[in-house]
């Protein structure tokens, strides 16, 4: 039997219900009914309406993995369907793919987009935020979604077109060490941005530039406390009380 | 504030909260985007700014990872700029002062946006059940439809949110604002700064990094020394 293509309407649904993974997210399967959602598109053009029983049951199981990475999966997964139902025998079918795959791509995605990319974006946009730019958020939102959209698209199509291969290829663009490196980054900026606003405190109360770098020590201090497990809540009533206190006082 | 304004926010605030999980994910959740948001559809983008740029790096390193489910900046953002205009109009304060307040009575309230999340959550359990069953019966529209019932979870969830925030804040602010305003204010920029060097603080404790130490102390080093010899 000739394999089934999807077409590029078909990929574009999918695409845009990619932004709604998570409508039903619970506890119970998390992305499951989410995951179906997003591949319907794809299994109505290959089954029709009338999608197997079989189908129907592998692809409504537990499911959870990077929301940015699904339509990777969900390619990969439509074509494993399509060789499938052609005759052809993939190394790996559908359901062992997606079992193999979702755990090590969520936390890959975790990384990158929540660890990496998002407060990187964040840094820059506060940066321009505390100079009284109201093209922060704007900028923010540009910084993040360039590579976030980007990805989802083209993690669709490189999961269709190349099928179990795609993730050797994710492997080649190194995105753990690009994460790490994004990380470091923010580490730079969140520097940048302490000292700069310790020195234009000390501007504004006219002290000598110098007492700024007493707080060096005290973000410090407070980093290895939240490090430790205490909460921004917890530090954020100490820094206040102490501050209002001394306010009182003085 | 007229009714409008607080159904605009209450709008504002189903809306960003749907991107923190459900809908999307364009970041428009993030304290820095929402709070001006609300403060853009209330009049007054610079007050929603003031209460974003605190709010903003405070939460950024709790991952929503799986079933981890971090406190509601998103709502604790809206809620802050509510208060801050909302009972500033009412008590004539306005200003930076107002807005640390604000957000100091808002940030603890991020607990219930917990809450509801979870319980939104599991909601949806029923859901996925009930979407299940449907599937498995061969009707696919049906799960679809169940799927797209649980952003309504979502959307109020962080309409409830919003609410306990913007009800309990405003009875604590109108009666606190006017005993602390002046203490606040005597704190001139150190208490506003203070804050966001706190949400820098928390960030670099988990961004779980090698070297974040020395990376962090050359960078503040070198751009004070920049900034000193300017």
């Amino acid at each position: 039997m000739k394999e089934i293509r999807l077409s590029w309407l078909t990929f574009l649904r999918i695409y845009l219900r990619s932004f709604l993974l998570q409508a039903s997210w619970n506890f119970e399967k998390l992305q499951n009914l989410g995951f179906f959602y997003l591949m319907l598109p794809g299994l109505r053009s290959i089954y029709g309406d009338e999608i197997p029983a079989d189908v129907r049951q592998r692809h409504c199981a537990y499911f959870n993995t990077h929301p940015y990475f699904a339509p990777l999966v969900a390619g990969t997964t439509l074509r494993l369907e399509t060789l499938s139902l052609a005759g052809e025998e993939p190394a790996v079918d559908s359901e062992t793919y997606k079992k193999m795959v979702m755990a090590p791509l969520a936390a890959m995605g975790d990384a990158l987009f929540w660890g990496g990319v998002r407060p990187l974006a964040a840094l820059v946009g506060l940066l321009m935020a505390s100079q009284g730019s109201l093209w922060a958020p704007v900028v923010f939102l540009v910084l993040f979604n360039l590579p976030h959209l980007l990805f989802r698209g083209i993690g669709l199509i490189l999961g269709y077109a190349q099928e179990l291969k795609a993730i050797e290829t994710l492997q080649k663009c190194r995105l753990p060490d690009l994460a790490i490196r994004l990380k470091e980054s923010t580490t730079i900026l969140i520097g940048v941005l302490c000292a700069y606003l310790s020195f234009k405190g000390c501007e504004h109360q006219e002290l000598s530039a110098a007492w700024g770098f007493v707080q060096l020590p005290i973000v410090l201090l407070f980093a290895w406390l939240a490090h430790k497990g205490v909460t921004s809540l917890f530090l954020v009533l100490l820094t206040t009380s102490s501050l209002l206190l001394l306010a009182l006082l003085f | 504030m007229a009714v409008g304004d607080y159904l605009l926010a209450g709008l504002v605030a189903m809306l960003t909260g749907l991107d923190r999980v459900a809908l999307i994910q364009i970041m428009i959740s993030r304290p820095l985007v929402a709070a001006p948001l609300t403060g853009w559809v209330l009049g007054n983008p610079l007050v929603g700014m003031e209460v974003g740029m605190l709010l903003e790096l405070l939460w950024l390193g709790r991952l929503p990872v799986g079933a981890a489910i971090p406190p509601d900046d998103t709502q604790v953002a809206v809620g802050a700029t509510v208060l801050a205009l909302s009972v500033g109009h009412l008590l004539d304060l306005h200003g930076m002062p107002m807005v640390i307040l604000s957000v100091l009575i808002a940030i603890p309230l991020g607990k219930f946006g917990q809450v509801f999340d979870r319980l939104a959550r599991h909601t949806n359990d029923r859901l996925a059940l009930s979407g299940h069953d449907a599937l498995m019966a061969g009707n696919t529209t049906g799960l679809e439809r169940y799927h797209l019932f649980g952003l309504a979870s979502f959307a109020l969830a962080s309409l409830a949110t919003a609410v306990i925030i913007v009800l309990i804040g405003s009875f604590v602010l109108y009666s606190v604002a006017p005993l602390l305003i002046g203490a606040v204010r005597e704190t001139g920029l150190s208490l506003q700064y203070s804050l966001i060097l706190v949400g820098a603080a928390s960030l670099l404790g988990t961004i779980n990094v090698n070297r974040s130490a020395s990376l962090f102390c050359a960078a503040f080093t070198g751009t004070m020394l920049v900034l000193w010899m300017r």
